[in-house]
């Protein structure tokens, strides 16, 4: 076969288009403004979009498997304002168990996702939905109209305060394992499996079943993590904290290539994703753009990419068939 | 989609399937009842009069459940509508302000919805490959992001003129003018999905997309006119909306289209397509805003009632799957 040259390289494959992307964007957006690349900027942004890199990783999982999870906010919240409880009464503070807390009610949230999707094969986005009213309203019972403050989390807050290296280790850390797991071990391949061809995954005995409930699981692990990271971020737990955001980790996940019917996307795809949205929605002010204008942009850009993925598929499809013709 | 295969089709009204859903309807009826006898119970001032005086406020949410659950039937979704109610409102108080008549406001408002709707339409019927979620993802955040946009930074704009809206929101008797257009709406959609040829074909669509389109329905064409109404029902939405809140903001209807999703699934009607009536949604609507109404009087906390819908939800999807369970174990025993 014929070695293929850059250029289809780069329109091949998603990662490589999705790397160009980015640095044209940061190429004009440092003409325009040039002190967005130094790295006080960078890792603000870092820092800001945590909670959405983090569930980024998620989603992809639960999308590979064509599923989609909308309960991750109201798992957040759930997760969040009870260890902001526990330190607003004094029952606890020390950080280390705050997170083992957190991450256990995501594990157990995201459980019971898992568990109602595969065995009782309820459709995802219902039973995520279920649960996203379901959480988001928990999150009020255990705030009883109250809310924690940055005084009642001062200790805990050091952990995620600005300048800390908390949140990126995490963040490091996060996005290591799930590269290394994705791409090489069994599990990882085993949800690309799932995603691509259900049928075909149960013949070749993949236990399906299994592996949806831990892909949900996952998901609400890390919902939960971003739940206590959120706290520690921001100081302070609201039972509305980032309401309606899923929609932000979802369309991270599918300008990152991730496709919603299963089998399609990739970690590194899902990263530049989010980092996509989160460059343009801080360079917005800079290049002269209303800030208001925030979302119509963003939602622009989300149409424009799918519209785009499905036009130069469909030519590619066309240029195949005229291949063959030959 | 593994479950497609498997599915029986439903496009034909045979008795069995029919008395299924009978009894779900007529389950709904009962927990319709139970909430009101709820509510009699837990609030002493629980009554017709009142639950009449606070329903304006969640009848405009009921406009939208009937263009939802074309879509669903269809086997799409569509999540913008929250946006396109703000969008509507918005655009409705701007006409409302420059001084143009009332009529030609609710046109506005109206035609707003239609456009929006038949702009989600036309992307759903050209790009067929993409999920109808994503486009609407995508349409969600840019119908909200024009209206943050056209209000500035204010985030709100309130109608000065507010005769026609009042006019709008009085009573016929005791019931509101909203709840005579949406009966009449009811009526009418709920005949034409049941009763005509063109609501069976939506079934056959939702059912199985490639087997209609051999049998030479426009798959396209329904997609597009389904995508449509629900665009102009949620202008409708957001007149009647306006007639209470008079005004708009950048949060108006958030989170609506997750309520008027969990609406129709909760009385039956399957996300996967091709399942349910718009009887049973229209009781569980009901259902929402009676329950919503009985715990608002007896000052419970609002954000329970979240937990309250969301379980009601879980549970209406999971006993399906567990009276199936149920039913394969006894037919197991009894090989």
């Amino acid at each position: 076969m014929k070695k293929k040259n850059i250029w289809q390289t780069i329109t091949g494959s998603r990662e490589a288009s999705l790397v160009a992307v980015l640095v044209v964007l940061l190429v004009v957006i440092e003409i325009m403004s040039p002190s967005f690349l130094a790295p006080a900027n960078v890792s603000q942004i870092f820092r800001n979009n945590a909670l959405t890199l983090l569930m980024a990783l998620g989603m992809l999982c639960v999308m590979l498997t064509a599923g989609i999870d909308i309960s991750i906010t109201s798992t957040l919240a759930f997760a969040g304002m009870t260890i902001g409880m526990l330190q607003k009464y004094n029952i606890i503070h020390n950080t280390f168990l705050l997170f083992l807390i957190g991450s256990a009610i995501g594990v157990v949230c995201g459980l019971l996702n898992g568990l109602i999707i595969a065995k009782a094969k309820v459709s995802p986005i219902i039973c995520t939905m279920g649960f996203m009213y379901i959480w988001r309203g928990m999150a009020y019972v255990v705030s009883g109209n109250a809310w924690a403050s940055g005084a009642d989390v001062a200790g805990f807050s050091d952990f995620g305060k600005d300048g800390s290296p908390g949140p990126y280790i995490i963040l490091i850390l996060a996005y290591v394992i799930f590269f290394v797991v994705m791409k090489w071990t069994r599990f990882g391949r085993k949800i690309y499996a799932v995603g691509s061809n259900p049928e075909a995954a149960r013949i070749s005995g993949i236990n399906v079943d299994r592996t949806v409930i831990s892909v949900y699981t996952i998901m609400g692990f890390l919902a939960g993590l971003a739940g206590v990271l959120s706290v520690s971020i921001y100081a302070s737990a609201q039972p509305n904290m980032q309401y309606g955001k899923e929609m932000d980790v979802i369309a991270a996940c599918v300008i990152g290539g991730v496709s919603m019917n299963g089998g399609r996307g990739s970690v590194a795809g899902t990263f530049l994703g989010a980092l996509i949205i989160a460059i343009i929605a801080k360079a917005l002010p800079l290049v002269g753009i209303d800030a208001i204008a925030q979302n119509l942009v963003k939602g622009i850009i989300i149409l424009a990419v799918v519209i785009l993925n499905v036009i130069t598929q469909r030519a590619m499809d066309h240029q195949n068939l005229v291949r063959r013709e030959m | 989609m593994a479950g497609k295969s498997g599915r029986e089709i439903s496009a034909v009204p045979e008795g069995g399937l029919k008395e299924k859903l009978l009894s779900w309807e007529g389950a709904l009826i009962l927990i319709l009842v139970a909430v009101n006898i709820l509510g009699v119970a837990i609030s002493p001032v629980y009554n017709v009069t009142n639950v009449l005086r606070e329903m304006p406020k969640y009848l405009a949410e009921a406009f939208m459940v009937f263009g939802m659950g074309y879509i669903l039937v269809l086997g799409d979704i569509d999540i913008s509508v929250g946006s396109i109610v703000c969008l509507s409102a918005t655009m409705a108080c701007f006409a409302g302000n420059a001084g143009l008549p009332f009529p030609v406001v609710v046109l506005v408002c109206v035609l707003t919805g239609l456009v929006c709707g038949m702009i989600n339409g036309l992307i759903a019927s050209k790009f067929t490959e993409l999920p109808t979620m994503i486009i609407t993802l995508g349409t969600q955040i840019i119908f909200r992001g024009i209206a943050e946009v056209s209000l500035g930074s204010g985030g709100s704009l309130s109608m000065k003129d507010t005769s026609g809206l009042s006019a709008l929101g009085t009573k016929i008797g005791p019931f509101p003018i909203s709840f005579f257009v949406l009966v009449i709406f009811a009526v009418i959609f709920i005949t034409l999905l049941s009763k005509t040829t063109f609501g069976r074909r939506l079934y056959a669509i939702g059912s199985n997309q490639t087997a209609a389109k051999y049998a030479g329905i426009n798959v396209q064409g329904s997609r597009f006119f389904a995508f449509s109404l629900l665009g102009f029902l949620s202008g409708v939405c957001a007149i009647f909306l306006l007639s209470t809140l008079f005004g708009a903001n950048t949060t108006t209807g958030n989170g609506f289209e997750m309520e008027i999703i969990a609406m129709c699934v909760f009385g039956g009607i399957a996300t996967t397509g091709g399942k349910g009536n718009l009887i049973g949604a229209f009781i569980a609507a009901f259902i929402i805003f009676c329950l919503r109404i009985a715990l608002g009087q007896r000052n419970i906390n609002t954000q329970i009632i979240l937990v309250v819908i969301g379980l009601m939800l879980i549970v209406s999807v999971v006993i399906p799957a567990i009276s199936s369970a149920v039913s394969a174990g006894r037919k197991k025993q009894g090989n």
